[in-house]
Parts: structure tokens; sequence; C-alpha cells
């Protein structure tokens, strides 16, 4: 008898959830290295006993855009965009993470550091050293970085195996735990950033469908709830 | 109901970067201004679903978990330090620094700060000083009588006598540089301190380890490229605005919500 209302909520907080995650997104619109996401829903079936089966929807999958972001040109010698695929590899403090903002910087002993303090790592894992001078560092396609004829190491662009899980951390980190192998088609940019891929268009335009969405359920639990009270009063009488 | 405090912590971030560009065009004409540009990251995500989750007897896992982020927040506010176009003045005492480096400053204090503004001066006591009047370090005193002063590339001023052909060498004006120069902090008044970030002062003669050298009678100018600032304001205008949309779907979500009974 309930069904109606079960099923109706099942769709309706999956539908919050993917207000949050548009929130999200459009709350990033301006962050660096940024990886849009989305929400993709799932059927759950379940069986009742002596009638049809239920189906519910379950929002349990989301799907991270790898679509690449506007390069902005900054002019800052050690801000670096990927071009295609890959990530820069990062030492933080809870292991390697990967990372597609490469607004980088030089700390006081001079290694390579990322926006929130990570050690940048080269192709074979090691810290950066760069001397003082930065701005007169040369980054090229292939993410060596030099100054004048001195060679200061490769940073690294690797990717996941394909189908690999990239866990979201704060800072616009990836976590994962799959093999990490040179990137193929992935490219170092010097000078510039590469913005955040979110398509703000698309994001409202999911964001209205979401919200009427979530109207229309609301209607119909107000049609069940109406429908309930009829049956009752005409029994009733 | 998280999708409005995500909602807002986009609209505070917007914000600071209008903050950002409204600051970088009020100085475009500021001796030396470097541009600044405000970084965002984003905040910590909840795990509705955890990836690699066993979801079934035979060992099956969810491929992708559910994860929803709570927003961003400001990482940083990242100084630009290309250098400014240099323009003419043919004041003795404008330097412009032509590459890496800073002027060192002595303050009345007695602590140190350093600039790229060489708008200097002549004091009473004929020290070369900033337009704020602190004392440039090593301290130069122009004898009075001077007719004209000559920096070279190298720091090096000389001063031309009336009654001697031959100048006489004053003293050698120093750069500074830091291993991280954006970490340096602003005082304001073009001037900016060490620390822990920048790493310490390296002090040479102008145009060795990896310093500029200085131009006598040029300044640096401001490196703000309105262009820039104009188009970043617009995007930044605009992503304020779809914060705002999503606050008020958000809203008529809940509105939704409330009128079931």
């Amino acid at each position: 008898m309930e069904n109606t209302g079960y099923v109706t909520l099942t769709r309706q907080s999956g539908l919050m959830r993917e207000m949050e995650i548009i929130a999200h997104n459009i709350a990033n619109a301006a962050t660096t290295g940024f990886r849009q996401q989305g929400l993709v829903f799932s059927e759950y079936v379940q069986a009742v006993d002596g009638g049809e089966s239920l189906s519910m929807a379950a929002a349990r999958v989301k799907k991270t855009s790898a679509a690449q972001g506007i390069l902005t040109q900054t002019g800052n010698a050690l801000d670096l965009a990927i071009e295609g695929s890959g990530y820069f590899q990062l030492e933080t403090p809870n292991g390697l993470r990967l990372t597609r903002s490469g607004a980088f910087n030089v700390d006081p002993l001079g290694d390579l550091i990322s926006a929130d303090g990570h050690r940048v790592l080269d192709t074979g894992g090691a810290p950066i050293n760069v001397p003082p001078g930065e701005a007169d560092a040369k980054v090229a396609a292939d993410g060596t970085i030099s100054v004048g004829d001195q060679l200061l190491g490769q940073i690294g662009v690797v990717d996941a195996e394909p189908g690999a899980d990239l866990e979201r951390e704060s800072g616009v980190l990836f976590k994962t735990d799959a093999a990490l192998a040179p990137s193929e088609d992935g490219l170092v940019l010097q000078g510039h950033l590469e913005g955040s891929n979110v398509d703000a268009i698309s994001q409202l335009t999911r964001m209205i469908e979401v919200q009427r969405a979530y109207e229309m359920g609301q209607k119909l639990l107000d049609m069940d709830h109406e429908r309930t009270k009829t049956a009752l009063q005409t029994l009733i009488k | 109901m998280r999708a409005l405090k995500i909602a807002a912590t986009g609209m505070t971030a917007q914000q600071m970067r209008v903050e950002t560009i409204s600051n970088n065009l009020s100085n475009m004409n500021t001796t030396g201004y470097n541009a600044r540009r405000a970084e965002f990251s984003d905040l910590h995500y909840q795990q509705i679903a955890r990836a690699g989750t066993v979801n079934a007897a035979d060992g099956t896992v969810l491929p992708t978990g559910v994860q929803v982020g709570l927003g961003v927040r400001p990482a940083a506010v990242s100084v630009n330090l290309a250098q400014g176009s240099l323009s003419q003045t043919n004041s003795d005492l404008d330097l412009a620094i032509d590459g890496n480096g800073y002027l060192e400053i002595a303050m009345p204090a007695g602590q140190t700060a350093y600039t790229r503004d060489g708008s200097l001066k002549r004091n009473a006591e004929g020290l070369i000083v900033t337009s704020e009047g602190f004392p440039v370090a090593p301290e130069i005193v122009i004898p009075q009588d001077a007719r004209s002063i000559s920096i070279n590339p190298e720091g090096e001023v000389y001063a031309y006598f009336a009654d001697t052909a031959e100048p006489q060498l004053l003293g050698q004006m120093n750069l500074v540089g830091f291993a991280n120069a954006k970490g340096l902090e602003a005082l304001g008044g073009n001037l900016f301190a060490e620390t822990e970030a920048s790493g310490g002062p390296l002090a040479a003669t102008p145009g060795e380890d990896g310093l500029g050298t200085l131009r006598q009678g040029y300044l640096e100018d401001s490196s703000v490229d309105p262009v820039r600032e104009l188009t970043e304001l617009i995007e930044a205008q605009r992503g304020y605005e779809l914060n705002a949309k999503v606050i008020s779907a958000v809203d008529q979500m809940l509105g939704a919500t409330t009128q079931v009974r």
C-alpha cells in the first residue's frame, strides 16, 4: 500500500544527492585542474511476496569527466598544464597522489612543490630541485625541466590503467591503488594552467531537470496522499 | 541540505576572485606591481558508497563509488612574477630591475624589506631612499656638488663633478634573490618581507646568480593585463550568478518538500 511512497523516496533522495554534486561542480567552476562529476542511477529490484516486483532507483555510480579543461595563459614559469591525458604525481603525507592542478612553486629548499606544499615527483618518483631564479626555468613538452643548459629532471606525467578507480580527495587530488604508467599523449605546457572542466551550461540544464523531477516526485507523493485519503473517506462512509 | 552550503562556498570563492581582480585593476599603474591570481581547490569528499566495496557474495565489487564533495575553498592568491614592461623616465635615480631580484630597503624599525619599485630619490643627507624615504641598503651617499649620477647595469654608482672629468665611484648597489619569491609577504607600499616560505635573502651583484640587471632612467610598469582581468571579472561574475542560481533551485526544491503533507 505504501509502495508508491517508498519507490518515490528512493528517487527523491537520489535527486537530492545529484543536486549536491551539481552544486559542488558549479562551486568548483574556477578550481584549477578540477574534474566534473556526474551521478548514474541504477535500478534496484525488490521482490514482493505474491505480486509484481518493485523497481526502485539507486544513485550509486559516480563518473568523472575526463574532458580537457580550458587552458589559460598565466605567464608564470612554474604554472604547468597537461594537454591530453595524464596526471602530475605529488608526494603527500598520506602517500602518492595524482593531480591535474599544475600551479607549482619552489619551497625555501628549492624543491618543486604544489600549491598545497606537496612535493612534485619526477618520472622516477624523486623530488625535483630548482635553483633560485625559477623564472628562467624552462619546461619542455615531455616534462623535462631545465635552467639554462643545466638539466634539473623530468616531471612525471602518469596515467592510471584504463578503468582504474580514482578516488577524490580535497585539494584537487586523486588517490588510486592501480598501476601507473607514463602517459602516452599527455604533453606539458609551460606558463599555462588547466581550468576546471565543468561545463556550466550542461550543469545548469541538469540542475533545472533535477529540480523539476524532484517537484514531480513531490507531486506524486501529494497525489498518492490524496488518493489514500479519498479511499479512506469513501470506505468510512 | 548540503547543496545550499556547497553553493555558498562557491559564492564566497567567486567573491574572493572579484576582490583579487579589483585589487589588480586598481594597481594597474603601480610601479613594480605584480598581478595576483586567486587559486581554488576542492573541499573534503564524503564517501556515500566506497568504491571497491564487495557488492555480492561472489566477490563482485563496486567499480566506482559515490563521493559527494563539499564545495570549494581558496587555496592561494599567487603572485605572477612576470616582468612588467619598462618605461623610460630619464630620471637619474629611477631604476628598473630587468630580470629577477629585489632591492633591499632598511625600514625605520630596523627590519629589512624588499621592493621592485625603483623610483628612488635623494634625501636631505644625500642618501638614496625610496619614495617613502626609507634608505636603500647598502647605504650610498651622493655628494651635494655631484653634477650627475650614473648607475651601470651591474649596480656601480658613479658621480660626475663639474671640476673633474673622472667619475667617482660612490658605491655598489646589490640585488636580492629568493628561492621562492612568490612566498614573500606583501607589506603594502610596494614592499615585501621575507617569510618561512620564501627562504632567506641571497644578495648578489646585479647580473650574477640568476639575478637581473639594473636599468637607469627606466621604471618597471605594473604587470597587470587589463584585458585578462576583465575577462576574469566576467567569469567571476557569471560564476557567482551560477552559484546563486543553485541556491534558489535548492530553495525551490525545499519549498516543494514542505508543501507535501
